[in-house]
């Protein structure tokens, strides 16, 4: 165990940026609109969360501005697709592209210095003396949010509120939530924000906890491994957080893999967050052909809704 | 990682070629880089990544900085982050459009490059890392190994179990060279000094490097060395306690208990030569090795690096200032075949073009 511990901590670390970005997806597209610009989102919250906590010396105010940055990325896409009914594919796209390059432009001056202002860790009483496992019970603020408090208010808010009953309908058919009284277009568009703050907020994770240095192109595709992750896990918070952690592990594994001397060349260790993703896609549809009704798409989902075609 | 093999792949059909046509200097060369008053000279520079980043490239730019005050007149003009694809075609190109005389890739370019230089035969081309020489191209690049090798008598001494760790980018010569000479360092102090690497595919990378780092010190090394442009697992080494060297710049700040010294780079002399040469019409192609002390040299020691250890590894230095080579045979290398015999000693551009890993480490090639 104790061998395997650094790996642990390390999937831990790399898996809340994926958990979190992933249960804002999660939430946008139980709602009907997918979200594309994640990749984006997260660059632009990474980098403005180092701008701010340079700025003010607090990583809260870093945190903060990572989830404005998120949220009105995802406001511009909301307004686009849901008001505008514009394609959420283009669109997510485009706003992907904006956020990568938005993101070298402003982060020019902060590239590769540390940031002054970081989140430490914080121990859980007790758990965190245990020995041999104490250290995977002393994390930073972003994995506890990740792995148990988001999960669980995202899970409850969804499964067992009005709220949330209201959002899936709206995801799965929206005429008829919209026949009952729901409307339809204010669910999508706070859906996307709330999707777009995570994705800043895990940019944040990056840049304020995970490694606290901006370099341009340092969200390396952790934006559509999370959009992958969403499907994988069935459109689930719980699920959702629980494959970002697999996930995490599948990364860490490249660096273990090497530093432990395993005779498999780096090329190939270095690829196996890439090859994961495509075999946690692949997986789930052979080996239980039954899991594809139950972890299916909201029937909605990236269909602009117009009232007139009810 | 399909970007440095399609490179390594280029490179050697460069060389076949280059090796068949047996490299004829076109008659006529000597007048096409006549002298040039300084203020009608435009020198264009072509980087690899951002001027900032903290590395390689910073340290370039800032001996084009320095070109300033020498030739204040003299025009230049830069392009940062070039691909290594067409793109980098259409900038050179552009660099003579533009109606430079002098162009000059701080990074290798290979085909990008010689292409434009073929087009342009009155313009001078140089490339760093490079590795033609036509009648308008040259190539310059420094010969780092030296400074690894001090750097590596340092790290077996500081050490406590004698195991290295080195992040790698990807395993190009430049990087078995810097991984090599280092751990040769190290055991001829050691001889059971150890080296692990581990690549991540990126100069520049503070997140995969501080994952490299922590991963190599979990392994169980205490001494981190590598090639990277940012101080990534320097920072990593300080928060855990161990040894770090770095490369390009000196980033103690950054790590200031970790910090043991850093492959220095200074072009400064070099462009300033470089640029007085074309102007007074001498400048002509060639291939050129900045020296130790003369553009690339071990940085300060660390503030916590021993005195004994600094005068030991400086010992080396001065030897190697005074002409010897520590790259001597017998060299081993990870098979334990001996690849340079007893009493033969290594030439530079053997160094330069390093393929194989020598006893000792490990996950390079």
């Amino acid at each position: 165990m104790t061998a395997f511990l650094p790996l642990v901590l390390h999937a831990l670390a790399y898996g809340s940026i994926l958990a979190l970005a992933a249960q804002g997806e999660v939430i946008a597209e139980r709602a009907g609109v997918i979200n594309l610009g994640v990749e984006g989102l997260m660059a632009l919250g990474a980098v403005m969360a180092v701008l701010a906590a340079d700025a003010s010396l607090s990583p809260w105010l870093g945190c903060l501005a990572a989830l404005i940055t998120g949220s009105a990325g995802a406001l511009v896409l909301g307004l686009a697709t849901v008001n505008g009914s514009a394609n959420q594919t283009l669109c997510g796209v485009a706003l992907t592209f904006l956020g990568l390059g938005l993101s070298a432009v402003l982060g020019h001056a902060v590239a590769g210095l540390p940031v002054s202002a970081i989140f430490g860790s914080w121990s859980v009483p007790g758990l965190s003396r245990l020995p041999g496992i104490g250290p995977v019970f002393i994390q930073s603020p972003f994995v506890y949010l990740a792995f148990i408090i988001l999960p669980i208010t995202c899970h409850c808010l969804l499964f067992r509120t009005r709220l949330g009953l209201s959002l899936r309908a709206v995801g799965e058919n929206p005429a008829a939530a919209d026949a009952v009284g729901i409307p339809v277009r204010r669910y999508r568009l706070w859906a996307v924000v709330t999707g777009g703050a995570l994705a800043g907020l895990a940019g944040a994770d990056m840049t304020l906890s995970v490694m606290p240095v901006w370099s341009e192109g340092m969200i390396a595709g952790r934006g559509w491994i999370a959009v992958a992750l969403v499907i994988f896990c069935g459109y689930r918070p719980v699920f959702a957080a629980a494959s970002a952690l697999l996930f995490g592990l599948v990364m860490s594994l490249s660096f273990f893999g090497q530093a432990q001397g395993w005779p498999i060349a780096p090329a190939v260790l270095n690829m196996t967050p890439y090859l994961g993703t495509i075999m946690f896609m692949i997986l789930p549809a052979l080996v239980l052909p039954g899991m594809r009704r139950l972890m299916a798409a909201p029937a909605a989902l990236g269909i602009p809704y117009f009232r007139e075609e009810r | 990682m399909s970007l440095s093999f399609s490179k390594g792949l280029t490179r050697r059909r460069l060389l076949a070629a280059a090796g068949c046509a047996g490299l004829p200097l076109r008659a006529g060369a000597a007048t096409r880089f006549a002298p040039i008053a300084e203020e009608d000279l435009l020198v264009g520079f072509g980087h690899t990544s951002p001027v900032n980043d903290g590395g390689w490239t910073q340290m370039h730019d800032k001996a084009i900085r320095a070109l300033k005050d020498h030739f204040p007149r003299m025009r230049s003009l830069y392009v940062e982050s070039i691909p290594y694809s067409a793109d980098a075609t259409r900038i050179f190109r552009q660099f003579v459009a533009e109606g430079a005389q002098m162009v000059i890739s701080t990074s290798d370019y290979g085909d990008f490059i010689k292409d434009v230089a073929n087009q342009a035969p009155d313009v001078g081309f140089l490339e760093c890392d490079g590795n033609n020489v036509t009648g308008n191209l040259g190539w310059y690049y420094i010969t780092h190994w030296y400074a690894s090798y001090v750097i590596g008598i340092a790290a077996a001494r500081l050490s406590r179990n004698g195991r290295l760790g080195y992040i790698a980018s990807f395993p190009t010569t430049s990087v078995i060279a810097s991984a090599n000479a280092t751990l040769l360092g190290a055991r001829s102090v050691n001889p059971e000094a150890t080296m692990r690497v581990i690549s991540i595919n990126s100069w520049f990378d503070p997140q995969a490097a501080a994952s490299a780092g922590a991963a190599l010190i979990d392994s169980g090394c205490d001494f981190l060395c590598g090639i990277m442009d940012d101080p990534g697992y320097l920072r990593v080494a300080q928060e855990r306690g161990v040894w770090a060297a770095m490369w390009n710049t000196d980033m103690r700040q950054f790590g200031p208990d970790a910090y043991v010294s850093s492959v220095m780079l200074d072009f400064v002399a070099y462009y300033r030569q470089t640029i007085e040469a074309r102007i007074a019409g001498r400048w002509r192609p060639a291939g050129t090795f900045l020296t130790l002390g003369h553009g690339v040299d071990r940085d300060a020691w660390g503030a916590r690096v021993p005195l004994a250890i600094q005068r030991e590894a400086d010992a080396a230095r001065d030897r190697m200032l005074a002409g010897w080579s520590p790259f001597t045979g017998p060299i081993k290398d990870s098979k334990g075949q001996v690849r340079v015999p007893a009493g033969q000693t290594m030439t530079d551009m053997e160094i330069f073009h390093w393929n194989w890993q020598v006893e000792g480490v490990s996950g390079l090639v």
